[in-house]
């Protein structure tokens, strides 16, 4: 059998997945020993024009990591769409715009005045923001266009398949890996790597009942490691959030924070957290819900972590 | 002669009790006659704005029942009907009916009101109390039942002026009415009926204070009755809802209510007794009133006891106090006056005697009831005996019978009370029917046959869309041919047509015909309210063989040609909109089945006191099987410890008799000193684990009532337990009867109520201590008139019949001395030489001054607490307690011996403190509601319920505790939720919660609720 | 913005709402046309998730209505709609969207005067705010 031409790219991402497919250790050699990595500009030196010289098809599998910001991730994303016979949204961002996306709380306007403008390192007298061309007398300058929003993979291209996670597990990793070279590839436009129930089904803790008279941050208390951290008031997203992961935030006590995204046909990870979570609160009158509500820090941020490009007030629908 | 048993009651009375008697029976297998002498249902109830002690909207509670007795298969509404005279015998009765006609063809109204509209004649609306005017076509209110208008001979020009002289006056309403309904040659009409059992639920007609001048009632405008403030606050009564006084519609600031209006009253109205709901009522309407206008009231209410009962009631008299800021004020009224701006004054004699005067805005007299008016006539039709007050005599321990065999009554036809003891007395009455008709059951109802369902599943959506003109109602304002063009083409619609009164006879066959020739597998109707009508539409695409849930309608005269009728256009579109939204989402809908399931025919009774044995009884009579738990090792519970009642009758024989009766039934099972261990199932099937005398159990049951009674609480004031002096009221009871010495010795005997009752830790009044106290006192006085015996207590609380009692008490010298929560009696121990003094002190009010008693016994009335085992029964039947640790109904007004869960019932005092033949008719109340579940081998389930798909339920549990049924369960052993579908009432709370949209309502699913999102935004 | 008519997506419950809305229509109270009316049992059936929706595909407000607190047929599940709507608030609000455009009200059988009035304020409320603006949709290269 001929080997694979796999391709690994990271678009608006902090690097993690590429760590996270380094992270299979050995089996890295395994990989090596059924695919070319035609392209990983995390790992090795790539050109544009590399790229822009395959013929269309040549790559039979694409890892996309990273959400699409600007001009740049777009044009490589669609560059590479064209290249792969297989384009698969690998981690979070690439799937639902991940943390970057986060940024969708505010259009770039606002985005570029905080950081360029506003931030108190920033020493900028002038207000001089970037731009997409600039004459300088050695010529002319670019630089990639930032858009309004962050998008997800899917919303510049078409994807074939999705692998969530920030980042997705190793073992996640491996299994997609096998399945790819073993061709027994589900429908497209599945996910790959996650299960169809939500952390709860393989959260270890024992669950009950649920009701939460007020809502804790992670470092306000010491949760019992053997219960539902939900049921101590500390605002796990597992009950909303795709399986698949092994529970390794629940492991080390820590509240699941969503990244693998929704269950299947839920179509707004938030809302329905909301709607969710909504329904446990122990409190009756209009009062008390309201200093519950309290007690949550950033409910958007916290409930559209990973998810704030597919989310229905700001996203496309997918 | 021997007559055959017919398997029919007829109901007389419309209001909440008969519609709730009706009910019961129609849902036990017997084809009811609901008689009405309006023209239509609902009762005093349907006047209402709010119910206490939950401030429910009256209507939004009331009116679900209305409508289910409106289409009930098994129900006959007969309306504007009187009963004529009554021949025959328990089992087998003919009655004769006068049904005055209506002049309105109720099969042809559509209720569109275009007569009102026309009819020229004004007359005052006796449904708002004559505060504002109605038409003389009308209808009584707008949620009533039947919906058709009805002309009102006594105003109707034609009727009055023309019909006799032949002449054609007015008749505007007969050439405005579009569905031709008016019909003039409806003649008077004498029906004979053949029914098994006879139900009497006639009501009360309010006290009419205009006789009682002190008050000024229809002299000065801003006096008004309580029952016409109901109809100020009702937001669709004649001010919508706006706090007005008649005078000069200003909002008042200061209102007075006026307590005992006609009740409590010998001298003036003649109404000795206490009329039971008007202090509740009051509080209600002042708490209500001071919400209207955000607290910018000053309320006061003028009273002589306050008489707050009922289970929750005294919770309620302290949010009415310090949350709401409500003045009450103990008085004796001289009189009201005019003052300026037509402002009221009242004179009145506060508890120190003082004279005192103020002003108010408006003054609500707060009015007794009084037997219905046609009670007298009614009672001589049927041959049943009146008490002197013109209620019902009922014979003893019998509550809900009357002098004849076969005739029950319910409701205020026996004497005042409240919604949930009409309810209570209501189902005890059907119950009581029951028991007579017990082996003719099923045999007069309805039944029909229905054609084999089409296979829908898998085949495109064929959907036929009816858009209808409702005569003008819609077509007026809405363009129909229009909506008509534009549904046939949107996705899925093979067929549209407009028709005239989509809800007529021949449209359901043309619907019918439709549906067969071209193979239409979805329905969407165009038309009016899905609330009323929607039932019948799925019955006509039932009897075309298609599944009843592949229908949907679009309200286009609710929610548009009624409320747009100024601008067409938009209607149009609007009506356009609601369609496509109802194809878009009838193309979703799947056909559901409702699952049968076996009913184990027999009932687990918990508890072997007098409510336990009168439930099992009457049970054991309808032929079902029952297991009778009882804790100790012999029947009867509190009621062993009662002698005599407070109007003498035998306890203690009747009590005898009973559990001979009990214990000699075969069809009851008593197991003495059981203790349950486990119950597992559900409504039909629960199986109950446990332990008895007799050894290890294992019952199956259908149905379980728990009737595990209370507790005496063991006093710690009053140095009970420290000088044997100090005894409780059962004590002294027990002390009385069995002739002891102390109480032949004695010459001061001195009762304190309210002990540990009204008390923070124990907020609720044990209703039953003051009329006990006060039956001791007279037992006391009658054996030693010279004996003196004092009363000391908070408020008198001798309601309904029993403040004759009372009365009677004063009569005979016993003194009642009122007392307050921060200012209780001292009881304590004085050395006089070398006695031992038990001296009593209390403020005597009047003189304001400390009183002192040497007591030779001081009897206690401490309260009735919760049972002890009740926490433990809680968890065992899943079902609810109250915070005092009563158990909690599934609706205190209309469900009063239901559990939330189906299939376990509740009665006696585990429910809340009562009186014996209270405890009696819940009991009986039990046992009818019991039936409507064993009535049938079958339980018919599921529909448009939830579900969850266990593949996907990831086990978190969120759901669980959600479900007011407890309908949802989780199996512990494959970690996911189940509903269980003969629970589930399909309110999609779960679906809602459920994370991993596992959880799905039918019907409601969320991608239904999306499509028509779209539909609605696109 | 004078000539702007907003849409308006309401969620009724069945048994009060629905039914003050019907009793309105009994009483011909004459109230703005711009709310289109889904029924549902129960107004603890409303998932935020619908209301997203309803923004999303082009709704400029959204009523959710049921029964008074006490009051609801099913016991308690207006008490979901009373914790859940006022979070999904919050988070509307952190998107950016006005609170005013969702609004929670209870609303009786009894209460077609009290339902007639929430519409006419709440479609005037939609009407000065204006339409909702949808944000992202757009592709990422054609906006720049």
């Amino acid at each position: 059998m001929a080997k694979l031409n796999l391709a690994l790219y990271w678009a608006s991402s902090c690097g993690g997945c590429d760590v996270a497919v380094l992270d299979v250790n050995e089996k890295i050699l395994d990989i090596a020993a059924v695919a070319d990595i035609v392209l990983w500009p995390v790992a090795v030196d790539g050109k544009y024009a590399d790229i822009e010289a395959m013929e269309p098809g040549t790559i039979d599998v694409c890892l996309f990591n990273g959400a699409v910001r600007n001009s740049e991730n777009e044009h490589i994303a669609m560059l590479l769409r064209e290249k792969s016979k297989v384009m698969v949204a690998f981690g979070s961002c690439a799937v639902s715009g991940g943390i970057p996306a986060l940024a969708n709380f505010k259009e770039r306007d606002e985005v570029l005045k905080r950081v360029f403008m506003e931030t108190p390192s920033t020493v900028n007298p002038e207000g001089v923001l970037p731009l997409t061309r600039c004459e300088v007398p050695e010529g002319t300058l670019s630089l990639p266009e930032f858009y309004k929003y962050v998008h997800c993979l899917d919303q510049v291209v078409e994807v074939d398949y999705y692998v969530p996670g920030c980042p997705p597990t190793p073992q996640r990793i491996w299994d997609v890996v096998q399945a790819i070279v073993s061709g027994n590839l589900p429908p497209r436009g599945a996910t790959v790597g996650a299960t169809e129930k939500s952390l709860c089904d393989e959260c270890k803790r024992i669950k009950q009942n649920k009701k939460v008279k007020r809502f804790y941050r992670v470092h306000e208390i010491i949760p019992d490691p053997e219960r539902c951290l939900l049921e101590q008031g500390l605002l796990c997203m597992g009950p909303v959030t795709r399986g698949g992961c092994g529970a390794q935030c629940i492991s080390a006590n820590m509240p699941c924070r969503g990244c693998y995204g929704p269950l299947p046909g839920v179509i707004d990870q938030g809302a329905k957290y909301i709607s969710s979570i909504g329904s446990i609160m122990d409190v009756q009158s209009p009062e008390e819900v309201e200093s519950l509500l309290e007690t949550i820090a950033d409910p958007a941020g916290t409930f559209y972590r990973f998810g704030m490009s597919t989310a229905l007030l700001r996203g496309a629908n997918r | 002669m021997t007559h055959h048993k017919i398997g029919s009651v007829m109901v007389i009375g419309g209001g909440v009790a008969g519609i709730q008697s009706a009910l019961d029976l129609a849902d036990s297998g017997y084809y009811v006659y609901l008689v009405e002498s309006s023209p239509a249902i609902g009762g005093v109830m349907a006047q209402l704005d709010k119910t206490f002690p939950t401030n429910d909207c009256s209507m939004c509670i009331l009116s679900p029942k209305l409508v289910e007795s409106g289409r009930h298969g098994n129900i006959e509404l007969i309306t504007n009907a009187g009963v004529e005279g009554l021949e025959g015998e328990a089992g087998n009765f003919t009655v004769k009916l006068r049904i005055k006609p209506r002049y309105v063809n109720i099969e042809k109204c559509v209720g569109c009101g275009v007569c009102a509209e026309k009819c020229p004649v004004k007359v005052p609306n006796e449904f708002n109390e004559n505060l504002n005017e109605r038409k003389a076509i009308y209808v009584k209110y707008a949620q009533a039942v039947p919906s058709a208008y009805a002309i009102d001979e006594r105003y109707c020009l034609y009727l009055t002026k023309g019909k006799e002289k032949g002449k054609d006056i007015c008749k505007l309403c007969v050439k405005h009415c579009k569905s031709d309904a008016i019909d003039f040659d409806q003649q008077e009409e004498l029906r004979e009926i053949n029914v098994g059992a006879i139900i009497v639920g006639s009501g009360l007609s309010p006290f009419n204070p205009k006789d009682m001048r002190n008050y000024g009632f229809g002299v000065f405008p801003n006096v008004m009755t309580s029952l016409q403030f109901e109809r100020l606050l009702s937001a669709s009564g004649p001010t919508g809802g706006h706090v007005a006084r008649p005078s000069d519609g200003k909002t008042p600031r200061r209102i007075a209510w006026i307590q005992c209006v006609g009740s409590r009253d010998v001298a003036k109205s003649g109404n000795a007794y206490c009329s039971s709901v008007c202090c509740t009522y009051a509080l209600k309407e002042a708490i209500v009133a001071m919400e209207h206008v955000h607290g910018r009231l000053d309320a006061t209410i003028f009273y002589m006891d306050m008489r707050t009962f009922g289970k929750d009631f005294e919770g309620y008299l302290e949010r009415a106090k310090y949350e709401f800021g409500v003045r009450l004020v103990r008085s004796r009224i001289y009189e009201l006056n005019e003052g300026p701006d037509n402002n009221i004054l009242i004179r009145y004699a506060s508890p120190e005697g003082d004279i005192k005067l103020e002003e108010f805005d408006l003054a609500v007299l707060s009015v007794g009831m009084k037997p219905g008016q046609d009670n007298e006539k009614l009672a001589a039709a049927l041959g049943v005996k009146l008490n002197k007050f013109g209620f019902c005599q009922y014979p003893n321990f019998n509550p809900v019978s009357t002098s004849r065999d076969g005739i029950f009554a319910c409701g205020a036809f026996q004497g005042p009370m409240s919604i949930p003891r009409s309810v209570v007395q209501a189902s005890a009455a059907a119950g009581g029917a029951m028991s007579v008709l017990a082996d003719v059951r099923n045999t007069m109802v309805q039944k029909q046959e229905k054609p084999p369902e089409k296979d829908v599943a898998g085949k495109e959506p064929r959907i036929g869309v009816f858009v209808c003109r409702c005569g003008i109602n819609i077509g007026s304002v809405v363009e129909v041919p229009a909506v008509v063009e534009y549904a046939g083409k949107l996705p899925g619609v093979v067929h549209a047509e407009e028709c005239l009164f989509a809800c007529s006879q021949d449209n359901q066959g043309n619907i019918k015909e439709l549906i067969n020739e071209k193979d239409l597998n979805r329905i969407v109707v165009a038309s009016c309210t899905p609330r009323t009508h929607e039932p019948m539409f799925r019955q006509t695409l039932r009897d075309a063989g298609l599944n009843p849930y592949l229908f949907e309608m679009a309200n286009i005269r609710e929610h548009c040609s009624w409320v747009h009728s100024d601008n067409s256009e938009l209607a149009t579109q609007k009506a356009k909109s609601l369609v496509k939204r109802a194809v878009a989402r009838v193309a979703l809908q799947e056909p559901l089945y409702e699952i049968s399931l076996g009913v184990t025919q027999s009932a687990l009774v918990v508890g072997g006191g007098v409510a336990g044995m009168n439930c099992a009884l009457d049970l054991a009579r309808q032929g079902i099987k029952v297991y009778l738990l009882e804790k100790d090792v012999v029947l009867g519970g509190l009621t062993r410890r009662i002698n005599y009642t407070m109007d003498r009758r035998n306890i203690r024989d009747y009590l005898r008799s009973m559990i001979e009766e009990v214990q000699g039934n075969p069809l009851i099972e008593i197991y003495y000193g059981a203790k349950i261990n486990n119950v597992y199932g559900y409504v039909g099937n629960f199986i109950t684990t446990g332990t008895s005398l007799k050894g290890d159990f294992e019952i199956n049951h259908g149905v379980a009532v728990i009737a595990i009674g209370g507790r005496e609480y063991k006093p710690v004031e009053y140095l009970y337990g420290k000088d044997p002096r100090v005894m409780t009221s059962l004590d002294l009871e027990e002390a009385i009867a069995g002739n002891s010495q102390m109480v032949e010795d004695a010459r001061n005997i001195v009762m304190i109520q309210c002990v540990g009752s009204r008390e923070p830790d124990r907020p609720y009044c044990s209703r039953v201590c003051c009329s006990e106290s006060v039956k001791n006192a007279i037992k006391l006085k009658e054996m030693k008139p010279e004996l003196n015996v004092f009363v000391l207590c908070r408020d008198m609380r001798t309601y309904g019949f029993f403040e004759g009692l009372y009365q009677r008490a004063r009569k005979m010298g016993v003194i009642f001395i009122k007392f307050t929560q921060d200012n209780k009696p001292r009881v304590e121990q004085v050395q006089e030489g070398a006695k031992t003094v038990l001296r009593v002190t209390t403020t005597e009010n009047v003189l304001n001054l400390p009183m002192v008693i040497d007591a030779d016994i001081v009897a206690l009335s401490p309260a009735i607490l919760a049972p002890e085992d009740g926490e433990e029964m809680a968890k065992l039947f899943k079902v609810p307690r109250n915070e005092e640790g009563f158990f909690l109904e599934a609706h205190v007004k209309l469900r009063p011996v239901d559990f939330n869960t189906d299939g376990v019932f509740m009665c006696g005092i585990a429910h809340a403190p009562k009186l014996i033949d209270e405890s009696i008719a819940q009991g009986k109340a039990a046992a009818a509601r019991a039936m409507t579940v064993l009535s049938s081998d079958n339980l018919v389930a599921g529909g448009a319920v939830s579900a969850i798909n266990k593949e996907r339920c990831s086990g978190c549990r969120i759901c669980v505790d959600l479900c007011p049924y407890s309908a949802i369960s989780f199996n512990e052993e494959f970690k996911y939720a189940e509903i269980n579908q003969v629970l589930c009432k399909g309110c999609g709370v779960c679906t809602a919660a459920c994370p991993t949209k596992a959880c799905s309502t039918r019907n409601f699913s969320d991608e239904i609720i999306m499509a028509e999102i779209e539909a609605l935004c696109n | 913005m004078e000539n702007f008519e907003p849409k308006i997506i309401g969620f009724l419950c069945n048994w009060c709402s629905y039914a003050g809305a019907d009793l309105a229509g009994v009483g011909r109270m004459q109230y703005p046309s711009n709310l289109r009316v889904i029924r549902v049992m129960c107004s603890g059936r409303v998932d935020p998730t619908f209301v997203f929706k309803a923004l999303s595909e082009g709704a400029d407000g959204v009523l959710i209505a049921g029964c008074h607190p006490g009051d609801c047929h099913y016991t308690d599940g207006n008490y979901n709609t009373l914790k859940r709507i006022p979070l999904m608030l919050k988070v509307l609000e952190q998107f950016g969207v006005e609170k005013e455009r969702v609004r929670m009200e209870w609303i009786s059988a009894a209460e077609g005067s009290i339902f007639a009035g929430v519409v006419k304020e709440f479609t005037e409320t939609v009407r000065k705010l204006g339409p909702y603006k949808r944000n992202g949709l757009e592709r990422g290269g054609k906006v720049g």
